[in-house]
């Protein structure tokens, strides 16, 4: 066998596939002109309202307009976003607020959240109708499953509903609504904007019950950024969330082309139809007291308090110093009174 | 009088074609939802329904496989030619080898991405490292099996160590290396999956997680279809290859 040829053939290919990566350099800011901003969706490409507001943007030319080069990518959902907001590889993510808040006490990620999308709670517990349960109090005796840890409003509900949460067995599950509708668990906690249409979808009727609707404070997704990001690249900053809170009202204005807009980055797996619950359900919870007084993002000292008090006393967190956690100093200079 | 004699490949095709049928059909008659097991005739429809999506996936998961493969081959079959020629540092490399081996690479797969950026090259990364254990560990008891007379017949040679290597070891090297090849071959295409299935922009991994994620099977099951299908290719590519290179040794299924 003739070995030059082969192994020459084997850098070359070696070459080539490495000549496909050498490209995308790293964001480099300044101060004046164009600038770039790299974006990370906290998941999978899907019509969560923050997701959805840089979409838009991007395809709409939102971000163009304000003179800010953004690179949308996606996580895989299990926290790497947030190692790479830290790490600096990225600017702006997403992360529920009772996450974030725990992130910051532990191990004391420096994460600001800089505009509140999600005004209320992302999660729900939902039941199959045809088992019957009607208030949390009916759980004893049965199975609740959780995804890797149990949510923190699950034992505040429980508490504001009367329910002992000793008779109860908690059960890890996973993301498997499937888990439900097999009936290896009776009641299964779920994203209120998600799982309930797959669910119906598949011919079952659901029960569903929302911590908020028992005065269980919650708060959902978030822009957020680190601290050093928030003093080194405000600019960025400001024409990402005025492009991007753009885009969240272009969506709520025009919903079918916001799906479209939603559908290029899900690919054809994703269900249009989902999505457009998806995209109307978050719209719902993106609104609130505040964000009518102040546009969409809009925080308040009493919301994160609220939230921070219910998991130091659910043992999640210590208590942490709520006001570094969150900021209204990019939203006040881009601020749009509905 | 002629009898009915079925080649190898047929009677493999004959298998997987009841073995579809038998699924097909246990799905019809109990009428499992598309949403716990799809039909392999829905599969088939959705695969041929999105060409274009599947085929630039596929190129994307096989490239990066094709070259973590080639990188993990490489570094094991020097690393094992190290070893051989110096013997010494044989359990200090071995440790190390094995320490890497048993690194859970989803774990780490993060850490390559801010390392070595969002694109192909940390899937091509945890495939090399994924394929190399294998070669190297094969490939060195390949090198070190020399048969002692004929250790002894290139000694009664005067052979320098150089030229034991290279016309006694690596030759009896060579089926040893077909042997990891079979088992590190189907290892990549999984580790350029599982690396996709950590975050990618690309890809039958990020494929099969979108579909996973929207519970959307056919779409999930099409994509296993494909990494079937290449891995067997890729299998029977590895046994071609080996009876052209190994021509001397007898190959009884031939």
């Amino acid at each position: 066998m003739n070995r030059i040829p082969a192994f020459s053939l084997i850098l070359v290919l070696i070459l080539l596939v490495s000549a496909c990566t050498a490209a995308a350099p790293p964001p480099t800011p300044t101060t004046s002109g164009p600038l770039t901003l790299t974006f990370m969706a906290g998941y999978k490409p899907q019509a969560n309202l923050p997701f959805v507001g840089a979409y838009v943007a991007k395809e709409k030319g939102f971000f163009e307009r304000e003179g800010l080069d953004v690179t949308i990518e996606h996580s895989a959902g299990q926290g790497e976003h947030l190692q790479l907001l830290t790490a600096g590889k990225v600017q702006v993510t997403t992360q529920d607020a009772a996450v974030l808040l725990q992130r910051r006490a532990d191990p004391g990620l420096p994460l600001v959240s800089i505009a509140l999308i999600g005004q209320r709670g992302q999660q729900a517990y939902a039941a199959l109708a045809s088992s019957g349960l009607q208030t949390p109090r009916d759980w004893e005796g049965r199975t609740v499953g959780y995804k890797g840890t149990p949510p923190p409003d699950l034992f505040a509900l429980l508490k504001a509903a009367g329910a002992d949460a000793e008779k109860i067995s908690l059960v890890n599950v996973g993301f498997d609504p499937r888990i439900l509708t097999e009936g290896k668990v009776d009641v299964y906690p779920v994203f209120k904007s998600n799982e309930p249409y797959l669910i119906r979808s598949w011919g079952y009727e659901l029960t569903l019950w929302d911590a908020a609707d028992y005065g269980v404070p919650t708060l959902g997704l978030t822009y957020v950024t680190t601290e050093s990001i928030l003093q080194e690249q405000p600019e960025a900053l400001r024409r990402f969330l005025k492009a991007a809170l753009e885009g969240i009202r272009y969506a709520e204005q025009n919903p079918d082309e916001a799906v479209e807009i939603v559908l290029k980055y899900t690919g054809p797996q994703a269900d249009p139809q989902h999505m457009r619950y998806m995209l109307e359900s978050e719209l719902r919870d993106a609104k609130s007291a505040t964000t009518e007084q102040y546009g969409y993002g809009w925080q308040t000292l009493e919301q994160w308090s609220a939230l921070a008090e219910m998991l130091v006393q659910a043992g999640i967190i210590p208590s942490i110093d709520v006001e570094k956690a969150f900021g209204n100093r990019i939203l006040e200079e881009i601020i749009v009174i509905p | 009088m002629r009898r009915w004699r079925l080649t190898g490949g047929q009677i493999a095709l004959l298998i997987v074609l009841s073995f579809l049928l038998l699924w097909e059909a246990t799905v019809r008659l109990l009428g499992v939802p598309v949403y716990l097991l799809p039909a392999p005739s829905r599969i088939l429809r959705t695969l041929f329904e999105h060409p274009a999506l599947y085929a630039q996936a596929s190129l994307l998961t096989l490239g990066e496989a094709f070259a973590g493969l080639l990188i993990g081959l490489l570094a094991g079959v020097m690393i094992a030619a190290l070893l051989t020629l110096l013997p010494g540092l044989e359990e200090g490399v071995m440790t190390l080898a094995i320490l890497l081996k048993s690194t859970p690479l989803v774990a780490i797969a993060p850490l390559l991405t801010i390392w070595l950026g969002f694109g192909v090259l940390p899937k091509i990364l945890i495939t090399a490292l994924l394929t190399f254990f294998p070669v190297l560990v094969n490939v060195l008891s390949g090198l070190q099996k020399a048969e002692r007379h004929h250790l002894e017949l290139f000694h009664s040679w005067h052979a320098s160590r150089g030229e034991v290597f290279r016309h006694l070891r690596a030759p009896n090297a060579l089926p040893y290396l077909f042997a990891a090849l079979k088992i590190s071959a189907p290892l990549a295409l999984i580790g350029a999956v599982v690396a996709e299935w950590t975050g990618a922009s690309g890809g039958l991994g990020r494929v099969m997680w979108l579909a996973y994620t929207n519970l959307n099977l056919p779409f999930l099951f099409a994509a296993i279809f494909i990494l079937a299908a290449a891995g067997m290719l890729l299998y029977r590519l590895t046994v071609w290859l080996e009876r052209r290179v190994i021509f001397w040794q007898s190959h009884p299924e031939a």
